[in-house]
């Protein structure tokens, strides 16, 4: 930022459509007034932008007549915004004081308007930093579960992708650089998210609706995962980190470095990880009475003789590489990167039984053996290729001030792999393009227009294929202003949205769909040969349709951060968010086995025939989901102790949800090991194994009125220079209108992180404390809750001016059993047991 | 909490007081299309699957070359060439497998039975039907015998006949395998004869009904090389076991057509049908000749599953006139066929459609003519219903040994017409009666035949 700065101050000179005889000479001094070195001071609503000197000084010429709006942010400070009025030729000289920040803050990246834990109208966390080295696992949803407001779906380890404020899915964008992953993670929890923390600079979290941002996906929040690699900046730094963990035996190693040459910047990052299957503390499988599980776990727990429990199929193998370069000019800098993506990992849970189902075309007697020894474990191989081109520009013209451009291509594809055979193949083809023009202060207002198109293409293929091709094409405008009026920031946006969907080949099956008429007794399962061949000698019909959709979504949102009194703020937003349901929610019709059920979108309904049920097309309109947000929420900023406190209230009408309709379907393609299948000739070698897998219950989205509401509390302490307590809480209520409560629901969470930090050590312990989670939905069961204790101790090696240092991450030191709610898999996966990760780390 | 939540409420109305009339829109349009029909492949079972497994696909052709012993394998869906294959014998002719996967290749002056797998098969998962589209390739399953020639096939089996060779003092046989029989690659079931003949083997459920010549002293036919009596032969495991010769002869019989209840042969003296009574004895009897064909007689039948009536044809070699006529067992009767022939068109080719509601004829002067089967006073007839002109060009410019082609598709009611003179091959559609499409030829077409995986009505009845 710095050379860019002083190359554009030099311009503007040469160029002097303004008076620019102005200029601004400050000192930024902490409170005990010491020079604050190295802190970011900004021009509003300019290009204008240095770091303070040794002096903590800093000078800028040539500024404006009029308001000026500095910004000063630097770690450990809380931000500073001060008013400097400059009229006449004069130059003013002023002095800053910045105020310690017991909790970190970190901006939110490239947006229009002001967005970080301290500041916005709208809660935002942002994981930076050490903080996120720290806190950095294989999966997005883990990385960032202790951030306040954010909890993991925990998959088993391997799929994990963060809830906020309960919600998840569809409602959760996940972005890179402000651009969407276009992965399928959206679509079932069993597939991971195409995201790396290890290289990351910082992930970013914007918790409640935030559609005015980034459209349709967004109604729940947003995930923005940064990194550097389209480097704004030569200046030749990196980091690097090896590790290996115990409970997994997991060895990762990382690096990101940027570089340049004269006006071209460069930039590289990579990582490789590879895990085993993760040891639990218990039995991995959970044994209760739930019969929606019992079927699967074959496969899934080993016992070894030690008396380790590992959950089966929970490895892990991935790796990527990114190579960007940009060049950088007087008003910015463009660049492009490339990025390639590789991951495999079991999906444990996910294990169809009878394999043979798939072997019936090796029909020519030349591969018959060999086939039966992969039981039912099932694992995904995904791969991505990303292509972002990234650009950002300052101008001095009279209107325009600065052009953001993001745009992004993705090639994705995601396959189920059985047996050695791909089951069932995900693909997903996005281009997108985000547009930002900022305008000058314009009575004072700082902000931007927004064009944003995006392009989706999937399709999946197989026996999962529970969701016909697709194409969605979007098209949003979006305005967001914000404005000081005193002690008062006004933030306000508005985004109108134009979504297609088309599908040309919706399928509504003839279902062969029926309640278990057995209680859930002891005899579980036997259903299967009940039902298959009563069928008659009916055929069957498959109707098909083109279905296409097209949504305007509207979103708005105003709020106010009012610095009430020195060192406090009080923050309120309300908006009102739309969001287009999405092609799985919609079209979906067959078995979904990463969430063991039969899903029919809400395109379809039941319907009753003299009793029979049967699946036909909807009657209902299909409308948009729209959530209508408050958020409050009080800051203590500065000094020894801080607090951020928010409260939520969401009440989303049309909430799309599925609901379980008491019928069973068959998974189509398990075959339940009747000896009357073998086709090929050849022997069922494991016959019999699973009998009772093939039946799945069947699931129908719906829409009806949901309230969402809860709390995010965080208290930080400084006790000393080193010595920090935060003690923080979340809590989420999610429920029908008319009664009832949404499933996987996290639950009541509050914990303590003590840290203490001088020139060598860190350490870090952190207490969190689950609660058990009794607001369930109908087919859900009750979670107890637990107790983690994470201890993380850093000590930098006293060569290469510190820039090495060597960690312990200790994780769930009392290697308690600790089930997820929030997720798919709790009954078979828990948290993993007690982990040693050592690692060393160095920064050049 | 509580607190908190009615001031929620209250700043929920103010904000809806803010931002009402903001609604955005959302309009769904849905356009029904053509179902997906999954037929049962075995009553009793079926059903329930979710569609996934199956192929839509308009099907393949086999097609071979004038000029060069080159079969040509055709997608229909998109007019593609997938493979040529180069056949090993001259004169080699073309059927199908009764499953329509195999393109059954009857090299009969090399003695040899050689199969092409076509790609496109269906199989009988048991809770669901599990459609493959692979790359077509020959088979390793090779028939041999001598003098292979008529080749006939009902829903599962296919009979090969072989007359022997008088001369070599080979005498004739048959081979009947089923659709499995030629993927696992077992060998046939054998029916050997004591003597050569020009006979016929016609798989009916778990029976076959072939030919028996007897000896010349005690035949009744003019041409002793043909048969002239049907025998019942029971087919299990690997065995056709003689159960049955019917009692009624058929003199000089050439020709032999199946439908879902009765086997017809052509005859000197007429047709001969034959059924199974109650499940016991097969019965049978004789249609005489009409009038009309008086000095000719039918040699060749075809019939269809569904249709009650066959299509017989007899031509005189003398006069050079065919005469198409229709045959009802039911009621015992033979009619003509009124197709209302153009001058000089002479039938070059026949079929049922795939449903056996129609019945084309494409006849040498490049016409084809649509025939439906219409009920009247229970009687069921063949009707006029149009006609195609299917070329533009002189079809005195057709190529010495070429004619025209055809192969009915049995999954849906399209007829592909191969014409030799244009070398294309013409998709035409039986309901609207039009061409469709067209796939360009780079050689001249000699006869083709259709493959995939036909639509599962036409097997129904097999099951009784």
């Amino acid at each position: 930022m710095k050379k860019k700065t002083r190359i554009a101050a030099l311009v503007c000179a040469g160029l002097s459509p303004c008076v620019m005889a102005q200029s601004i000479e400050g000192t930024v001094l902490t409170q005990s007034g010491k020079p604050l070195v190295g802190a970011s001071v900004e021009l509003e609503g300019s290009n204008i932008a240095t770091k303070t000197d040794e002096n903590g000084k800093f000078v800028f010429s040539n500024v404006r007549q009029g308001n000026n709006e500095i910004h000063i942010s630097a770690e450990g400070f809380s931000h500073l915004h001060e008013d400097v009025q400059i009229s006449g030729s004069q130059s003013v000289t002023r002095t800053f004081t910045a105020s310690r920040s017991p909790i970190e803050v970190i901006d939110v990246t490239a947006s229009p308007i002001h967005l970080s834990s301290m500041e916005s109208a709208m809660p935002v966390s942002v994981l930076g930093g050490e903080r996120l080295r720290r806190q950095q696992s294989a999966t997005l949803g883990d990385s960032l579960e202790k951030l306040a407001g954010v909890h993991s779906s925990f998959h088993a380890k391997v799929a994990s992708t963060p809830v906020i404020r309960g919600l998840s899915g569809p409602r959760v964008l996940i972005t890179q650089n402000g651009l969407d992953v276009s992965d399928v993670s959206r679509v079932g929890p069993d597939h991971a998210v195409a995201g790396e923390a290890a290289t990351a600079q910082q992930i970013e979290v914007l918790r409640g609706p935030s559609t005015l941002f980034y459209g349709s996906g967004a109604i729940g929040g947003v995930v923005n995962i940064v990194d550097t690699r389209v480097p704004t900046n030569g200046d030749t730094q990196g980091e690097w980190l090896v590790e290996h963990s115990s409970v997994d035996d997991q060895k990762l190693a990382s690096f990101n470095a940027t570089s340049g040459v004269g006006s071209f910047a460069f930039y590289a990052d990579g990582f490789v990880r590879d895990s085993n299957d993760y040891e639990v503390p218990v039995a991995p499988e959970l044994a209760h009475d739930d019969h929606h599980h019992e079927d699967e776990h074959e496969h899934d727990e080993t016992h070894d003789e030690s008396g380790d429990f590992t959950v089966g199929n929970s490895s892990e193998e991935s790796n990527g590489f990114t190579l960007g370069t940009s060049y950088l000019f007087e008003q910015g800098y463009v660049g492009v990167s490339v990025e390639q993506f590789n991951r495999e990992y079991g999906i444990p849970g996910h294990s169809h039984g009878d394999e043979e189902g798939h072997d019936h075309g090796h029909d020519h007697g030349d591969e018959t053996e060999g086939e039966s020894g992969h039981g039912g474990d099932v694992f995904a191989d995904l791969e991505q290729t990303r292509v972002q081109l990234l650009s950002e520009m300052r101008f001095d013209d009279s209107i325009l001030a600065g052009i953001n451009v993001r745009a992004g291509f993705t090639d994705y594809e995601h396959a189920e792999i059985e047996g050695g055979v791909a089951g069932t193949t995900f693909e997903n083809t996005t281009y997108e393009l985000r547009l930002e023009l900022l305008h000058q202060p314009f009575m004072d207002f700082n902000g931007g227009i927004s064009f944003h198109y995006k392009n989706s293409d999937v399709a999946a293929e197989g026996s999962e294929a529970f969701t016909p091709p697709s194409e969605t094409e979007m098209f949003a405008v979006a305005v967001m202003e914000e404005r000081h009026f005193g002690d008062v920031l006004l933030q306000l946006g508005g985004r109108i949205e134009r979504v297609t969907m088309n599908a040309d080949r919706l399928l509504l099956p003839m279902l062969d769909a029926h309640p278990h008429d057995d209680e859930h007794g002891d005899e579980g399962h036997d259903h299967d040969h009940d039902h298959d061949h009563d069928h008659g000698g009916d055929g069957s019909i498959t109707r098909t349709f083109f279905a296409d959709h097209e949504f305007t979504p509207v979103s708005l949102s105003i709020g106010a951060v009012w610095d009430f009194m020195p060192g406090y703020n009080a923050a309120v937003s309300f908006s009102r968010s739309q969001r287009a349901p999405s092609a799985s929610e919609l079209l979906s019709f067959g078995p979904h086995i990463g969430t063991r059920s039969y899903e029919i979108g809400a395109l379809f309904a039941l319907e009753d025939h003299n009793g029979e049920s049967e699946i036909g097309l909807t009657d209902e309109i299909i409308d948009l989901e729209t959530a209508n947000n408050i958020d409050l929420t009080l800051r203590k900023t500065q000094e020894d102790v801080g607090f951020i406190f928010n409260v939520f209230y969401n009440e989303v009408d049309n909430y799309y949800y599925q609901t379980n309709t008491g019928l069973f379907a068959d998974d189509g393609h398990n075959h339940g090991g009747d000896d009357g299948h073998d086709h090929g000739g050849h022997d069922h070698g494991d016959d019999g194994h699973d009998d009772h897998s093939g039946e799945l219950p069947v699931y129908i989205f719906q829409t009806d009125d949901v309230v969402l509401h809860g709390f995010e509390a965080q208290v930080a302490w400084q006790v000393t220079d080193e010595f920090n307590a935060t003690f923080f809480s979340d809590l989420v209520r999610a429920r029908l209108k008319d009664g009832g409560d949404l499933p996987r629901t996290p639950p009541v969470r509050f914990g303590t992180q003590f840290s203490y930090e001088n020139n060598r050590i860190s350490a870090h312990l952190d207490i969190t404390r689950y609660q058990s989670q009794d607001k369930i939905a109908d087919f859900e069961t009750e979670t107890d809750g637990y107790t983690l204790v994470d201890l993380a101790v850093s000590y930098d090696l006293p060569v290469w001016n510190n820039a090495l240092s060597v960690y312990l991450n200790a994780r769930n030191l009392t290697d308690t059993e600790a089930r997820v709610h929030t997720s798919f898999l709790k009954d078979i996966a828990p948290r993993p047991g007690r982990n040693f990760s050592i690692g060393l780390k160095g920064y050049f | 909490m509580k607190n908190q939540h009615s001031l929620s409420l209250i700043t929920v109305s103010m904000m809806s007081a803010l931002l009402v009339g903001c609604g955005g829109d959302a309009e769904t349009t849905i356009i029904e299309r053509e179902p997906i029909v999954e037929a049962p492949s075995d009553p009793g079972h079926g059903g329930g699957g979710s569609g996934d497994f199956l192929i839509e696909s308009q099907g393949r052709l086999a097609v071979s070359s004038l000029e060069s012993n080159t079969l040509s394998l055709l997608d229909i869906d998109d007019g593609s060439l997938l493979d040529n294959f180069a056949l090993q014998f001259d004169g080699t002719r073309i059927a199908t497998s009764a499953d329509s996967r195999y393109a059954v290749l009857v090299a009969r002056n090399f003695d040899t039975v050689e199969f092409l797998d076509g790609g496109l098969w269906r199989e009988d998962h048991v809770d669901h039907l599990h459609d493959y589209e692979e790359a077509p390739e020959m088979s390793d399953f090779v028939l041999t015998g001598s003098r292979p020639t008529h080749v006939s096939a009902d829903g599962n089996h296919l009979a090969v006949f072989y007359d022997g060779d008088s001369e070599a003092g080979i005498p004739a046989a048959v081979h009947v395998v089923s659709n499995s029989d030629i993927v696992a690659e077992n060998d046939p079931a054998t029916l050997e004869y004591s003597v050569n003949m020009h006979g016929v083997a016609k798989p009916k459920g778990e029976f076959v009904l072939s030919t028996i010549r007897r000896d010349d002293a005690e035949s009744t036919s003019n041409t002793k090389i043909l048969p002239d009596q049907v025998g019942i032969y029971h087919n299990h495991d690997g065995e056709l076991e003689l159960e049955q010769v019917l009692d009624l002869t058929c003199p000089d019989l050439h020709g032999a057509a199946v439908n879902h209840e009765f086997v017809a042969f052509g005859c000197g003296d007429g047709v001969l049908v034959t059924h199974q009574h109650d499940g016991e004895e097969f019965e049978a009897a004789k249609i005489d000749n009409v009038a009309e064909i008086e000095g000719t007689r039918v040699g060749t039948l075809y019939g269809h599953e569904d249709s009650e009536i066959f299509v017989g044809v007899a031509s005189s070699r003398s006069t050079g006139v065919t005469t198409v006529l229709t045959v009802h067992p039911e009621d015992n009767e033979m009619e003509v066929l009124d197709w209302q022939p153009l001058e000089n068109a002479v039938p070059v080719a026949y079929s049922f459609s795939f449903d056996g509601a129609h019945f084309v004829i494409l006849d040498s002067q490049g016409y084809l003519t649509l025939l439906a089967m219409e009920q009247h006073d229970g009687h069921t007839h063949l009707e006029f219903e149009g006609r195609l002109d299917i070329t533009e060009l002189d079809v005195a410019d057709m190529p010495e040994g070429a004619s025209f082609r055809m192969a009915a598709s049995k999954n849906d009611n399209h007829v592909y017409v191969a014409d030799p003179m244009a070398q294309h091959i013409l998709q035409i559609d039986l309901e609207s009666l039009s061409i469709e499409g067209d796939m360009e030829l780079d050689f001249i077409p000699a006869s083709l035949v259709w493959l995939g995986i036909a639509a599962e009505e036409e097997h129904d009845h097999d099951h009784d």
